[in-house]
């Protein structure tokens, strides 16, 4: 079995140090020694996309890597999303169409949109299914999310208009 | 049509208390009901229901969790009925409840109902200083024995109630990861534990390595052996997991037996079965079935076609869990099972204990829609926890637990022969249905269908399951039309020997039968020269049916279909008693044979429609998973293991598949309310048969249409 290790982690801006088995995948951490249970576990094979998070801004999953690889990244979850109480962009057109069912899958596929839109405002079609490959519904919530994020593109799309004018 | 049929739910449970108590502390409503949320969001629709009823905000009613000795036994959430059943039971409580908080009103303060104002609750005398709430009427005596009214009108009275707003609490908690599932439980001192599962189904342990389990014991992992049923117990999760894999390659099994890998279409053919005969309405007999009926070559024409779905899975994205407590002789149990009172029962049975002695609470799962590991991972945790007295253990599945160990949708086969009239018309129309069975939830065998059950008690005896007669019941469910044939020959088969173990999954046997009866009608109306809309039309008599298609005509006549692509469609009633559903799909094909699903169209009649969104994501959930069931799933086994063990060896439907989807709702206003669930996964299916064999000119009768599937056919 694997030593324990000292580990520090920055998760949704706070820093934690932590007393790790070396060889424990980030979710375990995440999920059990600092209780951020939004961050689900579907597979352990980096197959379905539930355990999405971000590392420095990007999806990333979290089932299979060890936590002490994260060492000096900022990892955010789906509880870091929201600033000032304030929901993202992607998170009111979540709610404005309803985009999700039993919710479990919800929170990768989020993540995994969350980090789009970090690397591209007006994303293409392409840019969307790329995304969102790794990220499997069985409720069949897919059209939904798809709305939810047509809606983000064209809010931001008019931003970029209003910029061009001001 | 003002009247409302109350439902099965109110005859047992018909004291208002039951559904609607009322919280002083915080002046909210309680609700209770026996369904579960599943993922399609019935709380909420619940919820809209009391609050439309009650003339109340939303955000004062509270749905209470479900909670064996509390909640109302309503069954299984299963069959499309959540809001025929829980919700019309509330429906008539509420209106109840109104009616009879007017009129003590009334009374109390002899006044004329012109004097009455009520506003969120609250009843106040114009011109008064009197008041009086929904809450202090159910303070008095009377109200616990208070029953409800069947068939009554809602007094016509308008209530100030604000406007209501239809926010979903529960979204909101999902998009910020707060929603707790049962994966999500945390107890102080809490274990986590895993299964170690045999290789297949027939196996059984012979040994196990000791000086393992005491080396894993050092390290605070404990072992529980009993039978073959092999658990790993411990703080850390991860170190958990990983035990189960160190033991893994120290057990040595003794091989029961193969799975048999004869093809499994000749098996469902061929195999030990019972054969019962199944008439209009639905019923299944045990009757001498009629020989087919012969027609003349020369003025009739006769058809006969196959149609075949392999075994698919529930493949929750979130494996089956479940966590227990035992302590002071009795279990908690929190469970995701979609019947916790059946379940129960057949846990009292395994453990040999008293019901009471037993609380079950409903916890959210992943999305599953069937009978998934749950309430194998149920008694499971209860098994365990008896070893650790005092001691949440919180029982997680593996993913390759969930794949290869839940009872599958079984594959099925039908027979199909169509004869028609030289009009045009079905003058005959026999259609033969064979699967195992779809009914092994734990309550229907009690502990022998509770997977581990076998194991601990080391007892590999397979008994025969006895077929079901009660209308539309799992293989036969939708076998009987809703088509106006006149002359049918309808058979259910209920084949015994079969590989895999089998249960509820969405829709049951609905999902094969509309296949085959929606694409066959395709092929007759082919041969008739009529357009298949045209000639479903022909043989429907239903207002409603005919209706939900000329609307779906209407919406998919409103753009122009692509030279390179082709529709299809498919139409169904849900058990000929919930929703009434059509469905238009257009699809093209790529170079290398895979399906491109481009736009659909849904109408659907679900009764009166209490909440759009509800429905909506019904609808489209419904259509999604059953395009992935038609396109791309099938359970592979050999005769050692279930192969299908991952999402790589398992693929389901992704983003890069999803058509544009079009739902229109026919909202008949006072109707009873008609489940949505279950209704697209069939003319979905066979939408995109008839689709495929437009775009093709080669029908595929078997699923699914993978690219494999569709080159080998092709080149056939």
């Amino acid at each position: 079995m694997s030593n324990e290790v000292k580990c520090k982690l920055k998760i949704n801006g706070l820093v934690y140090n932590l007393s790790i088995p070396s060889d424990t995948p980030l979710i375990f951490v995440i999920r059990n020694n600092l209780n951020l249970k939004g961050t689900k576990l579907g597979c352990g094979l980096e197959q379905c996309g539930s355990c999405t998070l971000l590392v420095d801004g990007k999806k990333t999953l979290s089932c299979n890597q060890n936590a002490i690889d994260f060492e000096g990244k900022e990892i955010t979850t789906i509880e870091g999303l929201e600033v000032n109480n304030k929901y993202s962009l992607l998170q009111e057109a979540f709610i404005e169409f309803n985009s999700a069912q039993c919710g479990y899958c919800s929170s990768g596929i989020i993540m995994s949109l969350t980090s789009l839109f970090n690397e591209k405002n007006i994303p293409t079609e392409n840019d969307i299914v790329k995304s969102l490959e790794n990220n499997l519904c069985r409720c069949g919530s897919h059209h939904s999310v798809l709305k939810a994020v047509e809606k983000v593109i064209s809010i931001l799309s008019n931003e970029k208009v209003e910029n061009q004018y001001e | 049509m003002n009247e409302l049929s109350t439902g099965p739910s109110i005859k047992v449970y018909n004291l208002l208390s039951n559904w609607i108590s009322f919280n002083n502390n915080n002046n909210k409503i309680k609700i209770f009901s026996g369904k579960v949320d599943i993922g399609q969001h019935i709380s909420m629709t619940l919820s809209i229901i009391a609050s439309r009823e009650l003339d109340i905000d939303i955000d004062k009613v509270e749905v209470v969790n479900l909670i064996t000795g509390k909640s109302p036994d309503e069954g299984f959430t299963a069959g499309s009925l959540s809001v025929s059943h829980s919700g019309t039971a509330l429906k008539a409580a509420s209106i109840t409840f109104r009616n009879l908080f007017i009129e003590y009103v009334l009374s109390k303060f002899n006044v004329e109902i012109d004097n009455l104002n009520i506003e969120n609750g609250i009843a106040k005398i114009s011109g008064t200083n009197h008041f009086f709430s929904y809450w202090d009427f159910a303070k008095l005596d009377t109200y616990k024995n208070i029953k409800i009214t069947e068939f009554i009108p809602k007094r016509n009275f308008d209530i100030n109630s604000k406007k209501k707003s239809n926010t979903n609490k529960t979204i909101r908690e999902i998009i910020t990861g707060k929603y707790e599932f049962i994966h999500d439980l945390n107890f102080p001192n809490m274990l986590h534990a895993r299964i170690l599962r045999p290789p297949n189904y027939l196996s059984k342990l012979k040994s196990i390595d000791n000086q393992l389990i005491s080396k894993l014991k050092n390290e605070n992992i404990k072992v529980l052996v009993i039978g073959s049923f092999i658990a790993a117990i411990g703080v850390d999760e991860y170190k958990v997991i990983q035990s189960i894999n160190r033991l893994r390659s120290s057990c040595i099994w003794e091989s029961l037996g193969d799975i048999k890998t004869t093809n499994i279409f000749d098996m469902l053919a061929n195999n030990k079965k019972d054969t019962l005969l199944v008439k209009a309405g639905g019923e299944a007999f045990h009757e001498n079935i009629p020989n087919k009926q012969i027609f003349d070559n020369k003025q009739f024409v006769t058809l006969n076609s196959e149609y075949k779905k392999p075994y698919i899975m529930h493949g929750s994205i979130g494996p089956s869990a479940a966590c227990s407590i035992f302590e002071n002789n009795r279990f908690k149990i929190f469970t995701h099972s979609q019947g916790i009172y059946q379940t129960r029962s057949a846990i009292c049975e395994a453990l040999n204990v008293k019901e009471q002695d037993i609380e079950m609470s409903f916890m959210p799962g992943a999305g599953c829609y069937g009978h998934n590991g749950a309430d194998d991972a149920a008694f499971e945790a209860a098994k365990i926890s008896i070893s650790f007295p005092g001691k949440y253990i919180l029982l997680k599945w593996t993913r390759e637990d969930e794949n290869c160990w839940e009872p599958y949708g079984s594959a099925a086969l039908s027979k199909i022969t169509g004869t028609l009239d030289l009009k045009g018309n079905i003058v005959y129309w026999s259609h033969e249905t064979f699967a195992d069975t779809f009914m092994t939830r734990p309550s229907n065998g009690g502990a022998v269908n509770l997977l581990s059950f076998k194991y601990i008690e080391n007892s590999f005896i397979k008994k025969n399951h006895i077929p079901r007669t009660a209308p539309h019941m799992g293989i036969h469910r939708n076998l009987d039309p809703l088509y106006n044939f006149k002359n049918t020959r309808l058979v259910k088969n209920l084949v015994h020997d079969l590989p895999l173990r089998t249960s509820a999954l969405r829709g049951l046997g609905a999902f094969g039968n509309v296949f085959a009866i929606e694409c066959f009608m395709n092929e007759l109306a082919e041969i008739a020269n009529i357009d298949p809309l045209i000639f479903r039309l022909n043989h429907l008599d239903d207002i409603r049916a005919k209706e939900v298609l000329l609307d779906l005509k209407k919406q998919m006549d409103k753009s122009i279909l692509d030279t390179s692509h082709a529709r299809g469609i498919g139409f169904a009633r849900y058990k000929n008693s919930a929703a009434y559903c059509a469905v238009g799909i257009e699809i093209s094909i790529s170079d290398d044979a895979e399906i491109k699903l481009i736009n659909s169209w849904i109408t659907v009649d679900a009764g009166e429609i209490v909440y759009p969104a509800g429905v909506t994501s019904q609808l489209e959930g419904g259509l999604i998973q059953g395009a992935s069931w038609t396109i791309y799933e099938q359970v592979e086994y050999d005769t050692k293991s279930i192969l299908s063990k991952d999402w790589d060896e398992y693929k389901i439907i992704g983003f890069d598949n999803i058509p544009n989807i079009n739902v229109s709702m026919i909202d008949r206003k006072g109707y009873p309310f008609l489940g949505v669930g279950e209704v697209v996964a069939g003319p979905i299916s066979a939408a995109i048969g008839n689709a495929l064999y437009n775009l093709i000119g080669v029908r595929l009768k078997t699923l699914p249409y993978t690219k494999v599937n569709i080159k080998s056919e092709i080149l056939n």
